[in-house]
């Protein structure tokens, strides 16, 4: 009667698998479009970024970008230029600025053929006079199209299409802006012919240069580099070539903010992608849990009849990893056709790139596919071996409990139905634990993505209202004017020289006494200490009496400055010294300034004295760009805190009810009604979830602050971290929403659960 | 001797709070043989059951089965030998809820090398028109003749019993203790059955009776009496 061994039967155990996703479907299909959507956001943004990230490194070459650029007050000399040319080759640069109105300005080129060569992204460049090529992305900004006519200074242009210029990758008009701002500022083509017609314009002497290499296929090393970059300095600076503005092509955040930015996106989105990821494992982990503890006895009879720990333990985490897997392959399906063009869209919303194609990325797949999968198995073996550690006898006798509880926890003198709701509570500490990381995870989500708007919004009314004067002058040369708005003072830059700290100009301010402007920064009499802007002791973790540390942007002078106190100064990082000091430090004549300080325009300044003119426009750059590049983004990250607190409270409440059910089928027959029983579970957890959301608060609070902290640190500037006090009604309003949802559901639940399920029980 | 049992000791509990529930159990069962444990609850036997079975361990004492002395096997070596000799049935039929008759049995085939025919088995436990259903479509006495054909489809050496009709009704738990008989004749397996139903003692070749932790009374009968003729 025995059958044949050759026909080895198949583990029965996994024709459970299916019939367990159908009868558990609700928390699988939540689980499962969970995962898909997340993956496939996540695959699709690192198929967009791999993708445009290739285009972009390829640009380098493709497009011949410069080694480097420097800026001069007049053409370059014959000499300069041979000079340099043991090093390098330099090409003309040469651009103008024109404004299209008050706070729009463009600067125009002509086309480039040897270095920055220019990308056509649709249309054709100029080739006759009144023709421009704009940016694409400044153009989409301001709703330019091709054919349209714009104004941009004096002059009528017809568009004749969009570019992108490999070194306006970020649309950056200061390499030291704090952020780039592609409404305000773009760059544009117009052809050779056009160009000769601005004689009595201000031409700006940008060249870029390219290194000499003998072998063009041998790369130099970046410290090679570096020399012969410090070469061409020395012979600007020893020539006195008239130096406006020195940039090596790896400091120019206009060609590598981009690619930095692609970076650290993909960092963010990997974090992400994981902790979503281990909370879901836990999750699912915490769901196996409760069905094993409603299994208990047929695992002990199993375990009794020789089915190995292991095998159980297979068995339990294959239906995770199942859906794991399916949906992450599902969601990068989903990447590669729907999600990917949505990052694609973001990218090209915040920067001018070059085209791409899109990249089958295998590191991706690997890390959307196979590392959750790993993450899951990972999780639920570490969870779920403990339980399988229990032996048989413990199944059988529905003993799963390492350690017994020694006492009842003597609960304080509250009514019957508060106690028996905290008995719940506590009965369930392990689930309601699991809620709390959830909801602090949700919470974490919901507050850094709402909290940006505000933030932005509250930097750029103090930036305004803060404004030292509504105009700042900055001269190439003394200039007297008979205005009273007017006030002199001396502003320069310096660059932050503390180890291991971005590389961040720093304003330097030299206030006359009695300011109008500055009547405000307590300066010390004695003139060994300065007053700095609180964003420099925020960002370098620096303290009053400690010393800040400079250093000169084109030689290697270095400075040292006591912190002697310092000063709310919103548009970031500043240090403020007397006039008298400030000529001493830069070694300047008694009689200098250089800026002017006005709440009016001041007409009678010449435009070919004035180096810089910064207005509130200039002031708001930063803020403008974060919100725009943050725009779309933050109702998303909303929405999605959103789905994760109902998808985390309804699970684990389902947990809880489930466990629960032998209890809240005989308080049934004991005569207690469905409200009743729902009003003692569901209020049960609806505590749990209040407690969790209100603890959340101030803990993702301080997580949040470290966050934004890594977020910004390496920007050039600084925005203070602020929280608008609304934020947090509104975070703990979504906790709240989510789970009076998930409330209708489980009353739903518990209404279901029958009287005899009890009995049931007992008599298996 | 098939199976031996030596100065078996078990307490539960430390300290002051520990109850010796085995107080140096010794018997011999020979193969092929029906060995009935009787005793009220607290007696034991249960325990002993357990100890056998290899999902409890003893404090002291051996236990022999085929020349194996159990506590010799590792952790992973008792798993493998309950896999290879055991057969369990609860009086909690612990089915699987959502596997179909017929897949609950091959739960048990799956972990022997030479399983019964499924089929045949089905046929012989009367559960041929039930075979594609589910445990809550069925009776108690189906649902245990389900867990009996799970533990005797493996083939195994002994059967192992703790009071297979302690939830049934009378005329159940004949036709239950009918197929444990034919089991045993028909494939030769040893059966232990632990029950606190006196009037079992008849239908097995050997009776131990416990009472705190200690064996009573032991004895053989010479013939066995058919369980269609026991009454209780």
């Amino acid at each position: 009667m025995n059958s044949d061994n050759s026909k080895r039967i198949k583990n029965p155990l996994n024709k459970r698998i299916i019939r367990e996703l159908k009868q558990e479907i609700g928390k699988n299909l939540a689980i499962f479009i969970f995962i898909a959507a997340t993956i496939g956001f996540i695959s699709g943004f690192y198929v967009a970024d791999n993708s445009m990230k290739y285009a972009y490194d390829e640009s380098f070459e493709k497009y011949n970008i410069e080694d480097g650029n420097f800026e001069l007050s007049e053409k370059i000399s014959d000499i300069v230029e041979e000079k340099i040319s043991e090093y390098a080759k330099v090409y003309e640069n040469f651009y103008i600025e024109k404004d299209i109105d008050d706070q729009r300005k463009v600067r125009i080129f002509t086309d480039r053929k040897e270095v920055n060569k220019v990308c056509v992204i649709e249309g054709e460049i100029p080739n006759e006079k009144n023709q421009i090529a704009l940016d694409r992305l400044f153009a989409e900004k301001n709703k330019l199209k091709i054919g349209d006519n714009v104004t941009i200074g004096e002059t009528d242009y017809k568009i004749t299409g969009f570019v992108a210029l490999p070194d306006y990758s970020a649309l950056f008009s200061d390499n030291y802006d704090l952020m780039f701002d592609a409404t305000h500022f773009g760059v544009g083509i117009v052809s050779k012919e056009q160009f000769d017609t601005y004689g009595n314009s201000k031409v700006y002497y940008s060249y870029s240069w390219k290194i000499n290499t003998e072998n063009p296929s041998k790369e130099l090393n970046d410290k090679q580099k570096e020399e012969i970059n410090n070469e061409i300095k020395d012979i600007l600076i020893n020539e006195n070539a008239g130096i406006v503005n020195f940039i090596v092509e790896a400091d120019n955040q206009a060609i590598h903010f981009t690619g930095n930015d692609m970076g650290s996106d993909k960092a963010m989105m990997t974090v992400l992608l994981y902790v979503v990821i281990v909370i879901l494992a836990f999750i699912f982990a915490v769901t196996t849990m409760s069905t094993i503890d409603k299994e208990s006895a047929v695992i002990g009879t199993l375990r009794a009849s020789g089915y190995t720990k292991g095998e159980m333990l297979r068995h339990y985490i294959i239906l995770p990893i199942l859906v794991t897997f399916v949906a992450s392959i599902i969601g990068n399906i989903l990447g590669y056709t729907i999600f990917k063009q949505f990052v694609v869209d973001m990218y090209y919303n915040s920067y001018s790139l070059p085209t791409y194609e899109t990249l089958w990325n295998a590191q991706a797949f690997v890390m959307t596919t196979v590392i959750p999968a790993i993450v899951m198995i990972v999780v639920n073996l570490l969870v779920l071996n403990c339980k399988f550690k229990l032996s048989p006898l413990k199944f059988l006798r529905h003993d799963l409990k390492k350690k017994k509880n020694s006492k009842a926890l003597k609960l304080p003198n509250l009514s019957f139905m508060m106690r028996f709701k905290l008995r719940i509570i506590i009965q369930n500490i392990p689930n309601y634990t699991m809620l709390f990381i959830g909801i602090l995870f949700a919470s974490i989500l919901a507050l850094f993505g709402l909290m940006m708007l505000p933030l932005l919004n509250h930097s750029g009314d103090e930036i305004i209202e803060h404004m030292k004067g509504n105009y700042q002058y900055i001269l190439k040369m003394p200039i007297e004017i008979d205005n009273e708005n007017a006030q002199k003072c001396m502003i320069g830059s310096v660059i932050n020289d503390i180890k291991g700290t971005h590389e961040d100009e720093i304003t330097v301010y030299g206030i006359e006494e009695n300011s109008k402007y500055f009547s405000d920064v307590k300066l010390k009499d004695s003139t060994s200490s300065v007053v700095v802007s609180e964003a420099i002791l925020e960002k370098y973790k620096l303290k009053i009496g400690d010393t800040v540390k400079v250093k000169s942007e084109f030689t290697d002078k270095k400075y040292e400055f006591k912190i002697g106190g310092s000063y709310y100064y919103p548009q970031g990082l500043a240090i403020f010294m007397r006039s008298d000091k400030y000529r001493e430090v830069f070694e300047l004549d008694k009689d200098y300034f250089n800026a002017y300080l006005s709440d009016e325009k001041l007409d009678e300044l010449n435009e070919t004295a004035i180096l810089t003119k910064i207005t509130k426009t200039d002031m708001l750059k930063v803020t403008t760009q974060l919100t725009d590049s943050f725009g779309g983004i933050v109702p998303m990250m909303a929405g999605f805190a959103v789905l994760m607190s109902m998808l985390i409270i309804y699970l684990l409440s389902k947990v809880v009810i489930e466990k629960n059910a032998g209890s809240i089928s005989m308080v049934k027959i004991l005569g207690y009604s469905d409200r009743e029983v729902s009003r003692l579970y569901v209020t049960a957890t609806g505590i749990a979830a209040i407690l969790s959301a209100l603890i959340s608060i101030p803990l993702s609070y301080i997580i949040v602050k470290e966050l934004f902290y890594m977020f910004m640190v390496d920007f050039s500037g600084w925005v203070s971290y602020y929280v608008k006090p609304i934020v947090f009604v509104q975070v703990f309003s979504l906790t709240i929403l989510s789970y009076i949802v998930v409330a209708a559901l489980l009353y739903k639940k518990i209404r279901k659960i029958p009287m005899e399920q009890v009995l049931k029980n007992v008599e298996l | 001797m098939f199976l031996k049992v030596e100065n078996l000791e078990k307490s539960y509990g430390t300290g002051d709070s520990s109850v010796k529930v085995l107080k140096g159990i010794s018997f011999e069962v020979e193969k092929g043989n029906i060995c009935v444990l009787l005793g009220a609850s607290g007696s034991g036997k249960s325990t002993l059951l357990n100890i056998i079975g290899g999902i409890d361990t003893a404090d002291a004492g051996t236990i022999t089965i085929d020349g194996d002395k159990l506590e010799n096997l590792s952790e992973k070596e008792i798993s493998l030998y309950r896999r290879n000799h055991l057969g369990y049935i609860f009086q909690a039929y612990n089915l699987i809820p959502n596997l179909t008759v017929k897949e609950n049995i091959e739960v048990g085939a799956y972990l022997s090398k030479s399983p019964l025919d499924i089929d045949e088995l089905i046929k012989t436990l009367g559960l041929w028109e039930h075979k594609d259903k589910m445990p809550n479509q069925l009776s108690g006495g189906q649902q245990q003749r389900t867990a009996i054909g799970r533990a005797v489809v493996k083939n195994p050496d002994i059967l192992l019993c703790d009071e297979p009709t302690g939830a049934l009704d009378y005329n159940t738990s004949k036709e239950i203790l009918a197929l444990l008989e034919e089991v045993n004749e028909k494939y030769n397996c040893t059966i232990i059955m632990v029950t606190h139903n006196d009037a079992l003692k008849l239908m097995a070749d050997k009776v131990i009776k416990l009472r705190d932790g200690q064996i009573r009374r032991e004895y053989i009968n010479e013939v066995r009496t058919k369980s269609q003729d026991l009454d209780w």
